[in-house]
């Protein structure tokens, strides 16, 4: 068995579709010593719905030859059994949903794909698989790096108080996030991207930002003073 | 309960934002239904901010730049918003819709240019909720799915908002997952 994983989320993967960077993508996957792997639920945002959309179908299909030649996964891959991925899904949707209270209601906060994720990861880890989740959007790894950030985030942007059931954030400890732009800054010190432009690292980073990957303007000056 | 209240007052100040031509304030009244559908992802609050927020785009394209007067689309709003709310306040969810509903039905028959783009207006409206929902902390996948728009649709309309740069959004430091990324690589 290869021992690491890359598990997509949807977001980071319409980022690197809408940004136009799945040759590098692939090329990344050439030199990674384990899996890029999606969920049925994730396959299910990316793939399956968008195909019927016509704006989106270009998209669609891209991903779906990327799945066709095995650049991207299924868990099945692994003998993961897709049954005991939704059993967890739904354990993680149940606590993540009733970790904040606002006007005594539970706030909904993420949904099956976001989950179906965090479940895959778990399960790979208990299997001793390294693993990390390329995540783009910010709520799900909010919730899972400082959940009292997004519970301030959701008290000052909803002006009413946010009660949190703090021990339910234990829960969501052992994840470990990347994003679409850090798997893109690996991309180009590893000289994967055709370009020798002096200015690529701050087009990468803006291009991904601007499709939808969370990541502040602070960080992405962070990332290019590392070089 | 609290949100059917919230809701009765928007419907009440935005015929009268209609009545004044306050396209200003109709923007701001969707914008605040989006802490309820938020906190409750309620539906109701969802469809009274996307048609408020058209109403105010559709009210813009119609009338002459200055002029005060916005004819029969806004009588017809104005009927319409008052059937809706005499209807949440019987608790007459199917008359509700209706109502609101109507109001882009009308909007497309009555002006012929108008009636190609209302589905685009709809849909523009629904992203920018989305975006709304999604920067009040709810995540993308749950937002979308609120809305019915697609991932790609507000991936690609949220990233140019800038939501990222909020302080408290930085949940690690950078040089960590970056070196996280780079160990994935090794």
């Amino acid at each position: 068995m290869k021992d690491k994983a890359i598990i997509f989320d949807s977001g980071s993967l319409i980022s690197l579709s809408m940004a136009g960077l799945f040759d590098e993508l692939v090329g990344l996957k050439k030199i990674f010593k384990g899996k890029f792997l999606i969920t049925k639920e994730i396959k299910g945002e990316i793939i399956d719905k968008p195909m019927n959309i016509k704006k989106f179908e270009l998209e669609a299909i891209r991903l779906k030859e990327l799945l066709d030649v095995g650049i991207l996964e299924m868990p099945s891959s692994l003998k993961i059994d897709d049954k005991e991925i939704t059993r967890r899904t739904y354990e993680i949707l149940q606590i993540a949903n009733t970790t904040f209270k606002g006007r005594d209601r539970d706030i909904h906060l993420i949904d099956l794909g976001e989950s179906s994720g965090l479940a895959l990861s778990q399960i790979l880890t208990e299997q001793g698989m390294t693993n990390v989740l390329a995540v783009d959007e910010r709520t799900t790894r909010m919730l899972c790096e400082k959940p009292e950030n997004l519970r301030k985030l959701m008290e000052g942007k909803l002006h009413t108080s946010i009660i949190a059931k703090k021990e339910n954030y234990k829960y969501f400890e052992n994840f470990q996030f990347i994003r679409s732009t850090e798997l893109m800054y690996v991309a180009y010190k590893k000289g994967l991207v055709e370009s020798k432009d002096p200015k690529l690292l701050d087009a990468l980073l803006y291009a991904l930002k601007f499709k939808g990957a969370a990541i502040s303007d602070e960080e992405i000056s962070e990332i290019k003073r590392m070089g | 309960m609290e949100e059917r209240e919230n809701l009765i007052r928007i419907l009440s100040e935005s015929r009268q934002a209609i009545k004044d031509h306050d396209l200003v304030k109709l923007k701001e009244l969707s914008n605040q239904t989006v802490h309820s559908a938020s906190i409750a992802s309620d539906t109701d609050s969802i469809l009274v901010a996307v048609i408020i927020y058209s109403l105010g785009k559709i009210i813009e394209r119609t009338t002459e730049y200055g002029s005060k007067e916005c004819g029969s689309i806004c009588k017809f709003s104005i009927t319409e918003l008052q059937k809706a709310e005499s209807a949440l306040n019987k608790n007459d969810e199917a008359t509700f819709k209706e109502s609101l509903e109507s109001i882009m039905v009308f909007v497309g028959k009555s002006s012929p240019d108008l009636k190609k783009d209302v589905q685009d207006i709809l849909r523009k409206a629904s992203v920018n909720k989305a975006a709304k929902i999604y920067e009040h902390g709810i995540s993308m996948e749950q937002t979308a799915k609120l809305l019915g728009i697609s991932m790609y649709e507000l991936a690609s309309y949220a990233g140019q908002k800038g939501s990222a740069n909020v302080p408290l959004a930085k949940t690690q430091s950078v040089k960590d997952r970056v070196n996280l990324a780079m160990e994935m690589f090794k």
